[in-house]
């Protein structure tokens, strides 16, 4: 009963015209972006993290939201009609999705992603609201060293995903977290890294970082490249699923629904290994997997729905205890700290109004979404079509000027270009910078949480594993470490590791 | 990989300069941190977790300089082969080009020729459009900023915008 009354007071808020709009824009954004090849959420939530400010917090973390789960749906349009994955999470629907395209049944395969995610999604938002509680009551009991041990679990867990060597990985962690230290002490108010700069008092921002390491270095990845497009142009027909398309997909939407949504919730996991896992166990659960990869409507609607709810089920650990699990839920935290709130175990009682008017407005979105992308999909076709080298210089511009906004400094603009260089010849040396960027954000968090409690036990490390959470985190962590090191584990991370940041 | 673009002890070896980098990181920040006091056990200071980050960057690099020397890592060369690696660098040289420009000069003034540059550089749009599109974005931008959104852009030394 009290679910419900919450529910109606979120749907309060969330149906306030500005709120409305916030959440329309943000699943507009969030299309945008997942159709564009080479923006991916994480640019343009970057991007437009400034202009939260000029809102009340429901209204900017409604439309970041939105970009998030927007993206999910926008980037399966590209990966079926161009066979280029919009991001990252769509890079399995290109498999059968431009094959289905191919055979003309571009129409079947954008219906059935469409319909997926939104079953998935709105699956994903009911068992947010009935866990999210729950797992925050018992998120009160967590001291500093249960906090501590989870964010080493989540780092863990992301650098064991992150494609390519996992020293690389760990190195950018440590990169990250030293990064994040940078400025005053929180205990002691000692400046630290600052080299006598006032500018780097207060730290460095995480807009500037993020949209230099995914923005800036993107476009001159991109570059590099001429980007070659083979859209499908024939007149897309009978967007919904036929009966049969239906029934073979049944099966493949409630399995990607429910696994993607608990792999979303799992530190450093994300929409883009649910895909990949929904995508291997269709294909391992079919009768014939020869079809799989020559235009099998299960490839498409196992992953696309396994994405959207991940991306539901990742508001989970940062709602309920402030970690992020992922970059993208690292830029949501930034939204929180910046209208002054910090999301945890308290934010569901001492903030019912935000939210509860999230997780409505995540529902009204999905419904924005599922009109935005079956019966405007030509719309977003005819956008495929845009040059690349009128976009780029575009992007360049608008993040400048984002990062401008979000401080009045231009110190930070100089931080974005560095780091957006920095970024470039990391991706080209094979450093990926989603475990640095985690890193950055949980890094003071991390050292506090280790300080309080070695504090607190009185230098005693056995605070860490005598504690139980804390404990089976640590003995997780360590597993995922040393796995690496024995060769059945190792093939199965190379499988499964992720070009996360894309 | 062939022979000429997977190379062992070799100054090409991008991975093993890639570790020498992170190593070399990993010693500033152990120096910094032991610079800052480590404190105790009980009360550890503001150079604690600094110090042993450092000690893990330091272990995780030497762990990539290990694999470089036994296993071989891709040259500088491999790594940009067949990509068009004038791009990037030409993109790279306008945008340090405008940061040194911004305060100077102001936002108007260094970001529409930073457009004209990028809309020519990357793959050339043709004059006729690259002006209007380097000259009214930034312009409309503006004009958003400070009068709708009330933000002012830098406005350098002739206070243009």
């Amino acid at each position: 009963m009290d679910v419900l009354l919450n529910v109606a007071h979120g749907f309060g808020v969330a149906l306030q015209p500005i709120n409305l709009l916030y959440c329309f824009i943000g699943v507009f954004i969030g299309t945008l972006v997942g159709v564009l090849p080479g923006i991916g959420p994480i640019s343009a939530m970057s991007l437009l993290l400034p202009i939260t400010l000029s809102g009340t917090p429901e209204s900017g973390i409604i439309m970041m939201a939105g970009i998030y789960y927007g993206s999910m749906y926008g980037g399966s349009t590209t990966s079926i009609l161009v066979n280029i994955p919009g991001e990252a999470a769509s890079v399995v629907t290109c498999i059968d999705g431009h094959q289905m395209a191919k055979q003309g049944r571009a129409g079947p395969a954008l219906g059935m992603s469409a319909l997926g995610s939104f079953i998935a999604g709105t699956f994903s938002l009911i068992a947010l609201m009935l866990i999210a509680p729950s797992l925050a009551n018992v998120a009160i009991a967590f001291g500093p060293a249960e906090y501590f041990s989870l964010m080493v679990l989540g780092l863990v867990v992301l650098t064991f995903l992150t494609q390519g060597s996992m020293a690389k990985a760990l190195l950018m962690a440590c990169i990250g977290i030293v990064l994040g230290l940078i400025g005053l002490d929180s205990i002691t108010a000692m400046p630290r890294l600052t080299f006598g700069r006032l500018e780097l008092i207060d730290g460095i921002g995480l807009v500037p970082v993020v949209m230099g390491l995914f923005g800036v270095a993107e476009v001159l990845i991109n570059t590099e490249q001429v980007i070659k497009r083979d859209v499908i142009n024939a007149k897309i027909t009978q967007l919904l699923p036929s009966k049969a398309d239906w029934k073979a997909s049944a099966g493949p939407v409630a399995r990607g629904t429910v696994l993607g949504f608990f792999l979303g919730i799992l530190p450093g996991g994300g929409a883009v290994i649910s895909s990949f896992a929904s995508y291997a166990l269709e294909k391992r659960l079919s009768k014939t997997p020869e079809r799989f990869g020559k235009g099998a409507i299960e490839g498409v609607a196992g992953p696309e729905s396994a994405n959207n709810a991940a991306a539901g089920g990742a508001f989970i650990p940062l709602m309920t205890l402030g970690i992020p699990p992922n970059v993208v839920m690292a830029l949501l935290l930034g939204a929180f700290v910046i209208h002054g709130l910090q999301p945890g175990p308290l934010l569901i009682t001492q903030n019912p109004g935000l939210f509860w008017g999230i997780v409505a407005s995540m529902y009204i979105g999905n419904v924005m979404l599922l009109v935005l992308n079956l019966p405007l999909i030509g719309m977003w076709v005819q956008l495929l079509k845009l040059p690349y080298n009128i976009l780029f210089p575009l992007i360049i511009l608008f993040t400048i000027i984002g990062v401008y906004c979000s401080s009045n400094n231009v110190f930070d603009v100089y931080v974005m270009i560095a780091f957006g260089v920095i970024g470039y010849f990391m991706r080209k040396l094979g450093y990926e910078p989603a475990p640095l960027v985690l890193a950055f954000v949980l890094g003071p968090m991390l050292e506090n949480n280790l300080r309080k409690s070695l504090i607190l036990s009185q230098g005693d490390l056995f605070t860490f594993v005598q504690r139980p959470i804390s404990a089976a985190c640590l003995v997780l962590a360590v597993v995922l470490l040393i796995g690496p090191l024995l060769p059945s584990l190792r093939r199965k991370r190379e499988l499964v590791a992720l070009d996360e940041g894309a | 990989m062939n022979d000429q673009s997977s190379v062992r002890l070799k100054l090409n070896n991008s991975e093993l300069w890639g570790g020498l980098i992170g190593l070399a990181l990993g010693v500033f920040v152990i120096w910094s941190g032991l610079k800052l006091k480590l404190g105790t056990i009980n009360d550890p200071g503001s150079g604690y977790v600094l110090f042993y980050t450092g000690v893990l960057m330091c272990v995780f690099a030497a762990t990539i300089i290990v694999a470089a020397i036994t296993e071989g890592g891709p040259t500088f060369g491999s790594r940009w082969e067949g990509a068009r690696w004038t791009k990037p660098l030409l993109v790279i040289g306008c945008l340090t080009s405008f940061a040194f420009a911004l305060d100077a000069f102001g936002f108007l003034l260094s970001a529409i020729p930073l457009m004209v540059l990028l809309l020519r550089v990357i793959d050339p749009v043709r004059w006729t459009l690259a002006i209007p599109v380097a000259v009214l974005t930034p312009l409309g931008v503006w004009w958003v900023l400070k009068r709708v959104l009330l933000i002012q852009l830098p406005s350098g030394i002739f206070e243009i915008g």
